[in-house]
């Protein structure tokens, strides 16, 4: 069973963020992402992103994954 | 037909597509019920679902089609549009409504 901290885990390796965040039962995750990479993307552009980060296991180990993925101005926005 | 060129054919001969797991009436996941809800709360009356349970090669293919991994899809005029999360997203910021009317 994959644990949030994990999914976590995969996703910094692969994408460098200001903020992560990751909840999960073991096969249904959701995390909220910021980092400056998504900056200039679509929101397609920025799922493949993570998506690559978990690489496999994303076809392996998690069954599903809701994310929010937005840039550090984006994330400012959100906060007020 | 190989199933590259199948899909190709089924979204750009078709407005609207959802690739999902089940049937609008009856889908099999929770995902692709609330991407056929958003869709229909959208007014999209012109919309074509396949049931990716129902063919493997399709299942498999469409991931590749789009370099997405997960099942809700949704094209428009042959475009890839998103997948759950982002259906939401634009669904909560009008944005999908528009695309729809368009």
């Amino acid at each position: 069973m994959v644990t949030p901290e994990q999914v976590r885990g995969y996703i910094e390796r692969g994408i460098e963020c200001d903020e992560l965040r990751v909840l999960g039962d073991g096969q249904h995750f959701e995390a909220l992402i910021v980092s400056d990479v998504f900056r200039g993307k679509t929101r397609v552009q920025r799922h493949q992103l993570v998506y690559q980060a978990l690489g496999d296991r994303m076809r392996e180990e998690v069954h599903a994954l809701s994310m929010r993925t937005l840039t550090p101005e984006e994330w400012l926005d959100t906060n007020g | 037909m190989d199933v590259q060129e199948r899909i190709k054919q089924t979204v750009t001969g078709n407005r609207v597509v959802l690739y999902m797991k089940g049937s609008a009436q009856m889908p099999q996941c929770g995902f692709s019920a609330n991407a056929v809800q958003i869709l229909k709360a959208c007014g999209a009356n012109d919309l074509v679902t396949v049931d990716v349970l129902a063919d493997n090669d399709v299942r498999q293919g469409i991931k590749q089609y789009a370099n997405w991994p997960t099942i809700p899809q949704l094209y428009i005029k042959g475009e890839f549009i998103g997948g759950s999360d982002i259906l939401r997203e634009m669904h909560e910021s009008g944005e999908l409504q528009k695309l729809l009317e368009a």
